[in-house]
C-alpha cells in the first residue's frame, strides 16, 4: 500500500508548516493542528493552563459560538477531539474525504479563540469535574504524583491537569498571555493524512491563516536530575496497593529511542514479557507493565503494578528482581526479535486509518523534523540491533529507579 | 477501491459442517488481517455455584494447546508478531488476533488449537483462578466500572445480571475437574462465529480454516433469554470524589427497522459534543466532564445505558436534566438535528470500514445478534432513508420508559430530588446477591 503514499510539506510565509501523507486508497481524511505547547511549558502557578486552553478553543470566537462549532463538526460527520500532554496539544478530526477542506476551515477557526470570560468561568467547572474524575482513578492519581516527584523540578514533571487550586485561581488574562506566547504559527504543525487535495488544502490554509503573525517560541530543556528511592502515600480508602516505577530513559532525539522501546517491551509488555511471566501469568497481579517514554531532551522508563495490600511488598520485590535480572543478564535474541515483531505489528495496524497515521508521523515530524512512512518506521524498529539494547541495560538504568506506592499500606 | 469496493458486496458467509459460522470481508488494500472468534459461552451460562467459570475457562484455554505448553504457545504467537485480545463476557466470549495477512496459514492453526486442543494442564489452573480473582479485586478501585456492574445486576433479572468476572465465592469453588467438564459442555463450534477481515482472499483462507477450525468438536449450551428486573432506584455507598450515576432502560434492538429509528434519535441525544446531553449538562451548566448514553445488546433485548460522573453536590441537578432530556425525546427531534445525526452515523459507518479490527468485530456481532452480516450499503441505506416523520412517530409512540438508576459514591444530603413516580424503588428479589458481592445494599428513596 505504501508505494502509493506521497509525503508533502510546505512552510507558509507566516511560519506555519503543513505536512501531509496522501493516501489515494483512503476513504477519509484526517486533519490536525499539533501545537508544540504542553504542560512542560507552564509556570507552576499556571499548572493546567495548556489543557484548560485546549477546552477553551472549542468555545469559539466572534464568528462562531461554541454551539456553532459543535454543530458544524456534527454537520461534517467528523470524528474529532483534542488532547494535551507534557509535550504538545493536538486538535484533530477525521471526515469522509470530500469534506477535508471544511474540516480544515473549522479547525482553523478553533485556532483563533476569543477566550470569553463567561465561557472561561463555565469551562472551569468542567475542568474541576475532570480533575475530580481522575481523583477516583488511583492509577491516574499515582502517575500525577509520581511523575512530579520523579522529575524533581524538571518541567516534564508538570501536571497536565493542574490542581483544583491552580485551575480554580486561574485568570483569563493569564491564559490569553500563555496563548499569545505559545501558539505562534512556527510553533504549530498542520498535519494532513489520508485522501485530500494537497494544493487545495495548502491554498485554503494560506488564505485562512493569512492574518497570523509569527514570533519566536523557546522551550526550556534543562538537564534532568531525577529522583531515586521509594516513597509511599497512604490512602486508607483504597482497596489495592498501586505502585509506579520510574527510571531514567533516553530522549526522543537519540537513535537509541527505538532500542529503549524494545527493551521496555521485552521487560514489560502486556503479554509475553518478563513481567508478564513472572507476575501476571502466576496470578500475583492482573496488571504489571513497563514502558518507555521518549520525550524531548529526556526520557523515562515508566512502570505500574497493582497488588492486593497483603502481598504488595512481595510482588513489588519480584517486580524489582525482574528488572535487576534483565540488567544482569541482558535479553536473549529471541526475546529481542519477538518484541521487534510485536511493535512492528502494532505500527502496521495503527496505520490502517488516516487518523492513526496522522498521530504517528505527525508526532515524529514535529519532534525530529523528519518524515517516516510506516514502512520506514517498521524498518527502523526491525533493524535496531540487540547490542543497542545491551548498551542501555549496561548503564543499569533501573538501579536509579524511583518508586511511589499509593494505597492502604 | 475501498471507497465503494466493500459497500455493496456481501461478506463471504458459510457454516462449516461442525456448525461454526465463518464470515470474511476482504479489504485487499490492507497488509493486515483481523480475526474475532465469538463463542456462545459466558457468565450467563456459568453453572450455579461456579460463577466465574467462564472467566477462568477463557484464561485456561490460552495456557497451552496442542503440542505447545503455555510458554511455547505464547512464543509461537509472538514469533509471528500476533496481537492477541479477547475477553470472557456475559453471553459470549471472544478470542481475537491481528497479524500480517501473509502469516494467516501459520497464525490461524494456533488460534484454532486453543479451542480444539486446549491442554488444560493442572499447574496452570491455580494461577488462572488467581488471576481471575485479582481482576475481580481490582474492580474495588474502579468506581465507574463497579457502578456499571451494579447497574447490570439491578437492571436484569435473568443470569445476565451476573458479572462476567464471577463472584469471590464462585471462583473459590472452582475445581480443575469441574472447569474441564464445563469446557466440554460449552466450548464448541455450534453457534460460534469466526469473523475475519483484511488483506487476504477467501480462496486462501477457506482451506486453512476448514483444515483447522473444521475439525473442532465440542458441545455448546443454549443462552437463555434475557429478562428485565422491575424498574428501581439503587445506591451503593463508596468513598469517592464523584458520584457515579448510571441508568438503563429497554430500547429497540440495533439493526432492526425500529433500531435504526431509535439509533438516529439517540444520536441526537448523545452522539457528539453537539448532542443534547453534552450541550445541556456540560456546555450550558458545567455539571460534568463525562456524560453519555449508548445502546447495548443482548440476544433478544436491546437496551440503553446512560452515564454521568459528577461531584455529589451537583448530582441532583445532573440527574434531573438527564431525565428531562430522556423525556423530551418523546416530543421528537428537529429536522436539523436529524440531519446532523444521520451525517454522523453515515460518516462513522464509512470510517469504521477502514479498520480491519472494527470490521471483523462488526461481522461477528451482526451474525450473533441479527443472524446475518449487513453490508455497509444496507446500513447506509437504512440510515439515509429514515424520514423525520418516521423517527418522530416512533419516538412519540415509544417514550423512554422510567429507567433503573444506580448511583455509587456519596449521596447528597437532600437526596437526588427525584419525582415520586421515579422513586418507587423495587428490590430485586432473586436473593443471589449482586454480581460483585460488594453492593452495600439497596435503598429506595422518595
Amino acid at each position: 500500500m505504501s508505494s502509493e503514499l506521497r509525503f508533502d510539506h510546505v512552510v507558509l510565509d507566516n511560519g506555519l508548516m503543513i505536512i501531509g501523507e496522501f493516501n489515494p486508497r483512503a476513504v477519509s481524511a484526517a486533519v490536525g493542528y499539533m501545537v508544540h505547547a504542553g504542560a512542560r511549558d507552564e509556570s507552576p502557578e499556571l499548572a493546567g493552563v495548556s489543557h484548560f486552553l485546549e477546552h477553551m478553543l472549542f468555545k469559539g470566537n466572534e464568528r462562531l459560538s461554541a454551539d456553532d462549532i459543535n454543530r458544524t463538526f456534527d454537520e461534517l460527520g467528523a470524528d474529532y477531539n483534542a488532547f494535551t500532554s507534557e509535550e504538545r496539544t493536538v486538535y484533530y478530526g477525521a471526515v469522509p474525504a470530500d469534506r477535508a477542506e471544511k474540516l480544515l476551515d473549522l479547525l482553523t477557526e478553533l485556532m483563533e479563540p476569543s477566550l470569553r470570560q463567561e465561557d472561561f468561568d463555565m469551562e472551569k467547572k468542567v475542568i474541576l469535574e475532570e480533575i475530580a474524575m481522575y481523583q477516583d482513578r488511583p492509577a491516574q492519581r499515582l502517575f500525577e504524583l509520581g511523575n512530579g516527584r520523579f522529575w524533581n523540578g524538571h518541567p516534564l514533571g508538570n501536571s497536565v491537569l493542574g490542581s483544583p487550586e491552580t485551575v480554580g485561581n486561574m485568570q483569563r488574562d493569564a491564559m490569553r498571555a500563555y496563548f499569545e506566547e505559545r501558539y505562534a504559527p512556527s510553533n504549530v504543525h498542520l498535519v494532513l493524512a489520508g485522501n485530500y487535495d494537497w494544493d487545495a488544502m495548502v491554498a485554503r490554509a494560506r488564505e485562512r491563516t493569512a492574518g497570523w503573525r509569527d514570533y519566536q517560541v523557546n522551550r526550556g530543556k534543562p538537564a534532568p536530575e531525577p529522583m531515586t528511592g521509594y516513597e509511599r502515600v497512604a490512602d486508607a480508602a483504597l482497596n489495592r496497593q498501586h505502585t509506579a516505577f520510574f527510571a531514567p530513559g533516553v530522549p526522543v532525539e537519540t537513535p537509541d529511542m527505538f532500542a529503549a522501546g524494545i527493551v521496555a517491551n521485552v521487560v514489560g509488555d502486556g503479554s509475553g514479557s518478563r513481567l508478564y511471566w513472572e507476575l501476571v501469568d502466576k496470578g500475583l497481579t492482573d496488571n504489571a507493565w513497563l514502558s518507555h517514554e521518549a520525550q524531548e531532551g529526556a526520557g523515562a522508563f515508566v512502570g505500574y503494578l497493582s497488588a492486593a495490600p497483603d502481598r504488595a511488598d512481595e510482588v513489588l520485590e519480584r517486580y524489582r528482581e525482574v528488572l535487576q535480572q534483565v540488567q544482569d543478564e541482558g535479553v536473549t535474541p529471541e526475546e529481542w526479535r519477538r518484541s521487534q515483531r510485536k511493535i512492528a505489528t502494532s505500527l502496521t495496524f495503527r496505520a490502517e486509518t488516516p487518523l492513526g497515521r496522522l498521530m504517528s508521523f505527525g508526532t515524529i515530524y514535529q519532534t525530529l523534523g523528519k518524515y517516516l512512512s510506516v514502512n520506514e518506521t517498521v524498518e527502523l524498529v526491525m533493524s535496531t540491533p540487540l547490542e543497542a539494547g545491551a548498551r542501555i541495560l549496561a548503564g543499569r538504568p533501573f538501579d536509579q529507579g524511583f518508586v511511589l506506592s499509593l494505597g492502604p499500606n | 477501491m475501498p471507497s465503494d469496493g466493500n459497500a455493496t458486496a456481501s461478506p463471504f458467509d458459510v457454516t462449516l459442517p461442525n456448525g461454526l459460522r465463518v464470515l470474511y470481508e476482504p479489504m485487499p488494500w490492507l497488509p493486515t488481517l483481523s480475526v474475532t472468534l465469538l463463542m456462545p459461552f459466558g457468565s450467563v451460562t456459568d453453572p450455579i455455584g461456579n460463577e466465574g467459570s467462564a472467566s477462568v475457562l477463557h484464561e485456561w484455554l490460552q495456557r497451552g494447546a496442542g503440542d505447545l505448553d503455555s510458554r511455547a504457545l505464547s512464543d509461537a504467537f509472538e514469533d509471528l508478531g500476533v496481537r492477541r485480545g479477547g475477553n470472557a463476557g456475559r453471553e459470549t466470549s471472544t478470542l481475537g488476533a491481528g497479524f500480517l495477512a501473509a502469516d494467516a496459514a501459520r497464525a490461524l492453526p494456533l488460534l484454532a488449537d486453543m479451542v480444539k486442543r486446549p491442554r488444560f494442564e493442572s499447574p496452570e489452573f491455580a494461577p488462572a483462578v488467581e488471576l481471575a480473582q485479582e481482576e475481580l479485586r481490582s474492580l474495588e478501585d474502579a468506581p465507574t466500572q463497579k457502578m456499571f456492574e451494579a447497574l447490570t445486576a439491578r437492571f436484569l433479572a435473568s443470569p445476565h445480571r451476573r458479572s462476567s468476572l464471577g463472584t469471590p465465592e464462585g471462583l473459590a469453588a472452582l475445581t480443575e475437574a469441574g472447569v474441564r467438564a464445563d469446557a466440554a459442555d460449552r466450548v464448541g463450534p455450534d453457534g460460534a462465529i469466526l469473523a475475519l477481515a483484511g488483506g487476504s482472499t477467501w480462496e486462501q483462507l477457506l482451506p486453512v480454516i476448514e483444515e483447522t477450525f473444521g475439525t473442532w468438536r465440542g458441545a455448546t449450551q443454549p443462552v437463555p433469554a434475557p429478562e428485565l428486573a422491575p424498574q428501581g432506584l439503587h445506591h451503593v455507598d463508596a468513598e469517592t470524589t464523584q458520584l457515579q450515576v448510571g441508568l438503563a432502560y429497554p430500547s429497540a434492538q440495533v439493526g432492526t427497522d425500529e433500531g435504526y429509528l431509535y439509533t438516529l434519535a439517540l444520536n441526537v441525544l448523545s452522539g457528539s459534543m453537539g448532542a443534547r446531553l453534552f450541550t445541556e449538562i456540560r456546555e450550558k451548566r458545567g455539571l460534568v466532564y463525562s456524560v453519555s448514553a449508548g445502546t447495548r445488546a443482548l440476544r433478544g433485548l436491546g437496551f440503553t445505558v446512560g452515564y454521568a460522573g459528577t461531584t455529589t453536590e451537583r448530582a441532583a441537578e445532573t440527574l434531573q436534566v438527564f431525565l428531562a432530556e430522556l423525556d423530551r425525546l418523546a416530543e421528537g427531534v428537529t429536522a436539523e438535528e436529524l440531519e446532523r445525526s444521520r451525517t454522523g452515523l453515515l460518516s462513522s459507518v464509512v470510517m469504521r470500514g477502514e479498520s480491519s479490527g472494527a470490521t471483523a468485530g462488526r461481522l461477528a456481532t451482526d451474525a450473533y445478534y441479527l443472524g446475518r452480516a449487513r453490508t455497509l450499503a444496507e446500513v447506509s441505506d437504512k440510515i439515509e432513508s429514515a424520514t423525520l416523520e418516521q423517527v418522530n412517530e416512533y419516538l412519540a409512540a415509544n417514550p423512554v420508559p422510567t429507567p433503573t438508576i444506580v448511583t455509587l459514591g456519596r449521596l447528597p444530603e437532600g437526596g437526588l430530588g427525584l419525582p415520586a413516580a421515579t422513586a418507587t424503588a423495587t428490590e430485586v428479589g432473586t436473593g443471589t446477591g449482586t454480581a460483585t458481592g460488594t453492593d452495600a445494599g439497596t435503598e429506595g428513596r422518595a
